[in-house]
C-alpha cells in the first residue's frame, strides 16, 4: 500500500517531465501552426497579374504540373534572403513557380524582380491580403507545394534556407513518384 | 495633521493610478472607421473577434492586436457579419483556413480531448492522493 502511494505520483511526474524533455530535444518550432489545407484543393480566387493585363483564376489557371506557390513582398526582408533559393528551384524544369505579391506596390515589385532576377512563371497580385487569408497565410514569406491534381501537399512558413530547400526537393520527388 | 494630509495625498495619487489602469482596458486596437453602424451587428462582430486568435502574436485576440493580419481579419469578420453570416458560419470559414488554433476557445474534438479532460483527470488523482494521505496519517 505504501509503495503504491509514493510510486504512482512519482511515475506520473517522471512521465510528464520526460514529455517536456522530449519536446525540448526534438527539432520543432512551437510557434509554427500546421496548415489545415494539406491534402485539400487549392482555394478559389480571382486576381490580376503583376505585369499582364489579364485576370488570373484559381484553380483554372494552375497548370497540371507540380507548382510552387510563394507569397512574397518587396517590403519583407526575409523574402529577399530566400530569393536565391527560389531561383535555384526555378531551374527545375518539371515545376512551375507562382509568386503571389502580398500587399505591395507593383512598380516596386517590378524593379525588385529586375534587380534580383525573376524566378516566377507568373506573378499575381494580392493587393489587400484576401488571397493570403484564403491560403491560411499568417506571416510571409510562405511557400506551398501544389501537386498535379491541384491539391496542397506542403506548406512552409518563413524564409527558405538550405535545409528547407532540401525538404522541398524531397517533397517534390515524393509527389512525382506518387503521380 | 500633517500626516493626515500626506496620507490623503498618497491616497488620491494611488486611486487616480488605479483608475488610469482600469481605463486602459477600454482602449482597443479597433480603429474607428472599422466599426459597423448597426449596433447589433457591431456587438456580434465584437463577440466573434474577441474569440479569434491573432496568429502573429498568438496570445492576443484580433480584437486586441495591432498586427496588420489582425486588422484584415477584423475587417473580414465585419464584412461577413454585414452579409448576414452567422457566428458559426464565420468560425467555420476561419477554421477551414487556419485550423481550430485560430479559436481562443477551442472546441471539443479528438485532438483536444487531452486539453479538456486532463485537468479533470489531475483533479481526480489529486483527490485520490489526498484521500489516501489522510487515511495514512490517521493510521499513524
Amino acid at each position: 500500500m505504501k509503495i503504491n502511494f509514493i510510486t504512482i505520483p512519482s511515475l506520473i511526474f517522471i512521465f510528464i517531465v520526460s514529455i517536456f524533455f522530449y519536446l525540448l530535444l526534438i527539432d520543432r518550432d512551437p510557434s509554427e501552426i500546421p496548415s489545415v489545407l494539406i491534402d485539400k484543393k487549392i482555394p478559389e480566387f480571382k486576381t490580376n497579374y503583376l505585369s499582364k493585363n489579364e485576370i488570373f483564376i484559381s484553380p483554372e489557371n494552375f497548370s497540371n504540373r507540380i507548382t510552387l506557390v510563394n507569397f512574397f513582398a518587396t517590403w519583407c526582408k526575409p523574402c529577399r534572403d530566400e530569393h536565391k533559393y527560389i531561383k535555384e528551384l526555378s531551374k527545375k524544369m518539371e515545376i512551375e513557380i507562382i509568386g503571389i505579391n502580398y500587399k505591395d506596390d507593383a512598380k516596386k515589385t517590378i524593379k525588385w524582380l529586375n534587380e534580383l532576377g525573376n524566378p516566377y512563371s507568373d506573378v499575381i497580385v494580392d493587393k489587400n491580403g484576401k488571397i493570403g487569408i484564403e491560403w491560411g497565410v499568417y506571416g510571409i514569406p510562405e511557400t506551398f507545394i501544389v501537386d498535379s491534381n491541384k491539391k496542397i501537399q506542403f506548406r512552409h512558413v518563413g524564409p527558405i534556407n538550405k535545409k528547407i530547400l532540401k525538404n522541398i526537393n524531397l517533397k517534390i520527388n515524393e509527389i512525382k513518384k506518387n503521380d | 495633521m500633517k500626516l493626515k494630509k500626506m496620507i490623503k495625498k498618497y491616497f488620491t495619487l494611488f486611486f487616480s493610478f488605479i483608475i488610469l489602469i482600469l481605463l486602459s482596458n477600454y482602449t482597443y486596437s479597433v480603429e474607428p472607421e472599422e466599426f459597423l453602424k448597426n449596433k447589433e451587428q457591431e456587438t456580434l462582430a465584437r463577440e466573434i473577434t474577441k474569440n479569434i486568435r491573432c496568429l502573429v502574436c498568438q496570445n492576443q485576440s484580433i480584437d486586441d492586436s495591432d498586427a496588420t493580419l489582425a486588422k484584415d481579419l477584423r475587417i473580414l469578420v465585419r464584412s461577413k457579419v454585414k452579409e448576414g453570416k452567422s457566428k458559426k458560419e464565420i468560425y467555420n470559414f476561419l477554421t477551414a483556413r487556419y485550423g481550430d488554433f485560430i479559436l481562443l476557445n477551442p472546441p471539443l474534438n479528438k485532438s483536444t480531448y487531452l486539453l479538456w479532460f486532463l485537468p479533470i483527470a489531475f483533479l481526480l488523482i489529486g483527490i485520490y492522493v489526498i484521500y489516501k494521505f489522510s487515511r495514512l496519517s490517521k493510521k499513524l
